[in-house]
């Protein structure tokens, strides 16, 4: 099986690593870079705890092969916070006390990120949608909504 | 006690009874938090995979792993010979590897230990199993008959609890009774009665995150072992005894969990990445579940074959149940029993009922192994027993809120045991709960195929465990005043770390971010907690957390009191400053925690490093009659509550959206309202999951559907709209400022809930959940209103 | 027992620089060699041990794969690796071809759709493929590049059984391309799944209407069904009947009937035939009602 060399950024990182072609971006971020804050629940694309963004989309890391992201640029969890600034998203998902046990947090947060990125005043029905595809089995998702809702009003100011 | 202590225990102090920050969210969103698949091992790790019977019953008739063991890349490859002992916490049923039968589909027969997940999994595909299928167990009412296949011919010689009453020379595990009264004459007297059939299918409790255990063994026979679990100590325990080693051999490390919900407690697939590495002596081994093997080769909750028989006078008082429970436990029934147990002794739910016959019979099938999920029996007996209830109370005439009402068990009633009830809020919970769905007001559909409906269930539940299942902490300090409090119990998401926290930070005088939880729990430094299960944290853990808060407290006081030459009567720590009452003089707890204070008279020093120790155990819970079920004190306490759901039935496609949800329950004091609220929500949404989408297809003791394509669990389209959570308060007489927990209640009415809400807007029954819109819409069908 | 693997087997993953080189390799390693772009259907069978090629080929960079363009006189061409949020989000597509980006929104989750594509629902031939209906009744054709060079596959005939299509070792598709569709067309698509959404359909129907004087009715309707047989179905006999019948809402329940009438669903894991025999009735009625009203006002 063959083995490729590829170049990323990641976090705004650039990374250069050596990946055989079964790998997915998932493995390649826990496995070769210890980047661990994004999670495997599934490795079939259903529950959304492995949610990166790739090239500023929002992706199931376990669903695409490390190889293919090769010159691209990769979002996860540990990229959100700046200089130590929680990302509006991270607060709002702590003011709201949308984490319980944490492990589908990393997924939804990327997930949020990209549906405020796209659509920063996104209606209730919108925010739902745009989180069909992270599970959660604690929260139940009331808080976690309405966190979307409250970093979407953060972000106002700064996008006026 | 001493006045500065009344003042400490009695009173709500800050901040207990706040709904503070938890402590550990921070990590959780910057994704620094560890759980146990995030720790590294280094290049040294070898991986695990397990290869599993395909058959539900089976001997074994040969095990050839020669080619297994021959691929490159394989370290070891280890059989049921490797595990002659038995294991299990209730009931010790099961080996590690299965030695020479297989009792369900995915029972392990044998595990390899590989360097990369890939050539572990391709070394499973060689090895080579010869099966001779047996006669299958697939219902629990046929396994209890006498003439069912016989799947633990041994069960006779098991070691088993002294609480458990297993029958030999059958499949029944358990069989736990209640005879109260005289049923037989009660039918009688009553007016109306009602009796119905019930099933409940097994389900899963898909934390998001799959089981993970790494394990360690070394040439000098110390096993440690990484895993997310509930229960580091009862793993430690379980499996030293398998293993015929001593507890301190074995070390258990148990990072954050990513969602037990009961998956995680008693041992599953932990021992088996332990054995592995005992082939590896001095490599840590992983063994990870795939998502699929999560649904069905760990626990599961069993299935439920309900009877229920109900009777009640004219005016609605419940006069007599007769309720009957084949638990469909699957192959090994370690832990299963209890819940049938619990089952038992809880079984008239939260009612006061003088006449009572209930048999609860923990079954054997060749089914996934049932093990301790969210509600311990109570969701599956609750989900037929209310739906019966609303039935006997349509039958007589009564308004179903009424009916409850009427019937509900309150503080100094007696139980169906024999015990007295405690204080409860639960007629609270039923007014607040009705008043907040607007019950008896039936909103106007959303659209003319739509009809709406309102629901609602009572529940109870007791943490079932054995009679002296025991919590203990430390509370010791840093040189800046911090404090750092070591305990056992596990932070699996539902905020043990942070009410722990501010309870000891309440109980020193503290602030609460001054205050930090020892973890990753660590049996060798971490003090002995029973186990993260049955809603017993806040109450049993909580209770020794505070007892070493309070001790520590003693101790700085009894220091600062010498030095000052006062009373520690007259002072107080509050805020981290040690205060006199009398002379106004403060300190901070800075240093002399740590270090001691001088000698006032002279030279020397009085203190040194504070201390605190505490540790709680219940008891006072008594022993249960085998032929009856009686017995003072079966269960330390009931905590109790009620949910009403607002739904709206499409009869057009049999979709039943849940609208509104309202919970109200009684968790004595609520330590930390939002989180308590935030345990309601959530449990209410995974309820509704259960009710409308769960359950495991089981067809020849196969699950059909064991991934998350076929497994449909609620997305955050599926929660309601409106979710409301009541907190009531009838404290608990020895729960921390007079707490008990509320971790597994919330999701323990809602499909009753669902079901009655069902029944109001098209009154219709299904004879289980879970109410997929294809079983809604061809009842409706039968009923000739579907659309 | 065949359980799916923890993680992807091997395989060599191939880029090549050219449409040709593409064709070549895949024929060349017929039976061993998979085209793949979003991957969301290939990783889920490589990983449950259905598939087994030893080379995914990585279509997605290769020319016109990734372009998008509408003109008024040629339609709409999709190139095989737009993914399906991209789709459902084009100006193009939601102002021409609105049910094509109605179809696409709904499959499975935001992150899926980032790397789903309009050509991999197409080929993956599944009967429950939500995209397909849509394909269908807005007439697309198949651009496909094999070893003997660049064709067309008209959708109908497409479809050879679950999973199975009409393309050969070497074939590659393209892209999709949709002529200019009936001036004020109005369509629906609408899917019945086991949650409030993010589900495959257990029974899916796209119903597409549009005035035409030629029709003795007045107008013509174009209906598919999804789920319910092993290929995407069209329902000729009920769009027979909105042709030839005035419409009113007697004859939209005939051509639900007629519709439920052509369904052959089976029994699965997901939901019974009975019950999705009757949700094709229902579904069917539905979305004409409102393709009805909406051509009517």
């Amino acid at each position: 099986m063959s083995l490729h060399r590829i170049t990323l950024t990641i976090n705004g990182v650039h990374e250069r690593v050596d990946v055989p072609s079964n790998m997915t971006l998932l493995q390649m971020l826990r496995e070769k870079l210890a980047l661990t804050g994004t999670k495997n629940g599934c490795a079939a694309g259903e529950c959304g705890a492995c949610t990166v963004l790739w090239n500023g989309e929002a992706v199931n890391s376990c669903m695409v092969l490390a190889v293919e992201c090769d010159g691209g640029e990769v979002v996860t969890v540990e990229g959100l916070a700046h200089d130590h600034q929680l990302d509006p998203i991270q607060q709002a998902l702590l003011d709201a006390g949308g984490v319980q046990c944490g492990f589908c947090t990393p997924g939804v947060l990327i997930s949020a990120r990209a549906l405020l990125d796209r659509n920063p005043r996104p209606a209730e029905a919108e925010i739902r949608d745009a989180l069909v595809g992270n599970l959660c089995r604690c929260t139940g998702y009331q808080r976690i909504i309405e966190a979307v809702q409250a970093a979407a009003q953060a972000d106002a100011p700064a996008r006026a | 006690m001493s006045k500065t202590e009344t003042r400490a225990n009695g009173k709500m102090r800050p901040p207990v009874g706040q709904s503070v920050p938890r402590l550990d969210a921070r990590d959780k969103v910057t994704g620094a938090a560890q759980f146990a698949d995030d720790l590294q091992f280094g290049p040294g790790l070898l991986h695990a995979r397990i290869a599993r019977s395909p058959h539900p019953h089976a001997l074994i008739k040969r095990i050839d792993v020669s080619r297994a063991r021959a691929l490159p890349g394989v370290k070891a490859v280890v059989t049921g010979e490797q595990t002659p002992g038995y294991i299990g916490l209730y009931l010790q049923d099961r080996h590690i590897f299965c030695r020479d039968r297989v009792r369900y589909v995915g029972d392990p027969v044998a595990g390899v230990a590989a360097v990369d997940e890939e050539t572990a999994e391709k070394a499973i595909e060689l090895i080579e199993v010869e099966y001779e299928p047996l006669p299958a167990v697939f219902d629990p009412v046929a396994g209890a008959r006498p003439d069912a296949p016989l799947l633990h011919p041994d069960l006779g010689q098991y070691e088993v609890a002294s609480f458990i009453f297993p029958r030999p020379g059958t499949n029944i595990s358990n069989h736990f009774k209640i005879r109260r009264g005289d049923t037989e004459a009660a039918w009688g007297q009553c007016a109306t009665i009602v009796e119905r059939q019930y099933r409940v299918p097994h389900i899963q409790h898909v934390p998001i995150e799959p089981h993970v255990a790494v394990a360690k063994w070394d040439e000098q026979d110390r096993i440690t072992l990484w895993a997310s679990s509930q229960s580091p100590f009862a793993q430690r325990n379980l499996i030293a005894k398998a293993l015929h080693l001593s507890q301190s051999q074995l070390q258990v490390i148990a990072p954050y969990v990513g969602g037990g919900f009961g998956s995680k407690a008693g041992v599953s697939m932990e021992a088996l990445a332990v054995v592995i590495a005992g082939a590896v002596k001095g490599r840590p081994v992983k063994l990870r579940l795939t998502r699929e093997e999560e649904f069905f080769t760990t626990f599961v909750r069993q299935g439920l074959v309900a009877h229920f028989k109900l009777g009640c006078d004219r005016e609605g008082r419940l006069l007599a149940m007769e309720n009957t429970y084949y638990w469909d436990a699957g192959a090994y029934t370690e832990y299963g029993v209890n819940m049938t147990r619990a089952g038992g002794y809880s079984g008239t739910g939260p009612y006061d009922v003088p006449n009572v016959k209930v048999d609860s019979l923990c079954v054997y099938t060749n089914h996934p192994v049932g093990g301790p999920m969210r509600g311990f029996g109570m969701p599956e007996m609750h989900s037929g027993l209310e739906q019966a209830i609303d039935d006997l109370a349509h039958a007589v005439g009564l308004d179903p809120v009424q009916f409850r009402r009427l019937n509900c068990i309150r503080g100094g009633d007696t139980v169906a045991t024999g015990m007295t009830m405690h204080p409860t809020g639960l007629p609270e919970c039923i007014d607040r709960a009705a008043e907040a769905i607007n019950w008896g007001v039936k909103a106007p559909p959303s659209a003319p195929n739509k009809r709406r409906g309102k629901g609602l269930a009572i529940m109870w539940k007791a943490p079932a465990m054995p009679p002296n299942a025991g919590s203990s902490a430390r509370v010791a300090f840093n040189e800046d005043g911090t404090v750092t409090v070591a305990l056992g119990g596990q932070e699996i998401g539902q905020g043990a770390f942070t009410v722990r926290a501010q309870m000891a930070a309440a109980a020193l005088g503290v602030p609460y971010d001054w205050v930090r939880v020892a973890g990753p729990i660590d049996t060798n430094y971490s003090p002995y907690e029973w186990q993260t299960v049955a809603s017993r944290l806040t109450w049993s853990m909580g209770n020794a957390v505070k007892a070493a808060a309070l001790d520590a407290r003693r101790q700085v006081l009894e220091m600062v009191a010498r030095a000052w030459k006062e009373s520690p009567d007259d002072l107080d720590i509050v805020d981290g400053q040690v205060v006199s009452y009398k002379t106004e003089e403060s300190r901070s707890l800075k240093d002399i925690v740590i270090y001691g204070l001088p000698n006032p008279d002279g030279d020397g020093w009085i203190g040194g490093p504070v201390l605190g120790r505490g540790n709680f155990m219940p008891t006072y819970v008594t022993g249960l009659d085998p032929e009856t079920g009686q017995g003072p004190r079966a269960v330390v306490h009931y905590t109790t509550g009620a949910q009403a759901v607002e739904i709206e039935v499409d009869l057009e496609t049999g979709k039943v959206e849940v609208l509104r949800g309202v919970s109200a329950f009684d968790v004595g004091r609520a330590i930390n309202p939002d989180m308590v609220k935030a345990q309601m929500e959530g449990g209410l949404v995974q309820g509704i999951s259960t009710a409308l989408f769960e359950g495991l297809k089981l067809k020849d003791g196969r699950v059909q559907n064991p991934s998350f394509v076929d497994y449909r669990i609620a997305t955050a389209a599926d929660a309601p709209a409106h979710i409301e959570s009541i907190i009531v308060e009838v404290p608990q007489d020895d729960g921390p400022w007079g707490a008990r927990g509320i971790g597994e209640h919330s999701m323990v009415p809602t499909i009753p809930a669902i079901a009655n809400a069902l029944y109001d807007a098209v009154g219709i029954r299904l004879d289980a959940p879970p109410f997929t819109a294809e079983k809604v819409y061809l009842a409706m069908q039968a009923a000739g209103i579907a659309q | 027992m065949v359980t799916p693997h923890p993680g992807l087997p091997e395989f060599d993953y191939v880029k090549p620089a050219s449409l040709a080189e593409a064709s070549r390799f895949l024929a060349e390693h017929a039976g061993e060699a998979r085209p793949f772009s979003g991957g969301t259907d290939t990783f889920v069978r490589m990983r449950d041990g259905f598939w087994k090629d030893k080379y995914l080929v990585d279509v997605k960079h290769l020319d016109g794969l990734n372009t998008l363009t509408f003109d008024r006189a040629g339609g709409l061409t999709i190139g095989a690796a737009v993914n399906l949020n991209r789709l459902s989000a084009a100006p193009e597509v939601r102002a021409h071809y609105p049910v094509l980006a109605e179809a696409a929104h709904t499959v499975a989750s935001y992150q899926l759709r980032s790397r789903a594509t309009l050509a991999g629902n197409v080929c993956n031939a599944s009967p429950a493929g939500d995209t397909v209906g849509a394909c269908l009744v807005l007439e697309g054709e198949l651009l496909v590049h094999g070893v003997d060079g660049a064709r067309r596959e008209p959708l109908t005939g497409f479809f050879r059984g679950p999973g199975k299509t009409a393309l050969k070792p070497g074939d590659i598709v393209t892209a999709l391309h949709f002529p200019v569709p009936p001036a004020g067309h109005a369509a629906r698509y609408l899917k019945l799944g086991r949650n409030a959404i993010g589900d495959l359909a257990i029974v899916g129907v796209t119903a597409l209407g549009y005035r035409d004087p030629q029709a003795p009715s007045g107008y013509r309707f174009r209906i598919a069904l999804a789920s319910v047989a092993p290929t995407p179905l069209r329902a000729a006999q009920a769009e027979r009947l909105l042709a030839e019948k005035p419409l009113g809402e007697a004859v939209l329940r005939e051509a639900a009937e007629a519709a439920m009438a052509a369904a052959r669903p089976i029994d699965d894991v997901r939901g019974g035939a009975h019950y999705r025999r009757l949700m094709v009735r229902n579904l069917t009625r539905q979305a004409l009602t409102d393709v009805w009203q909406r051509l009517a006002s």
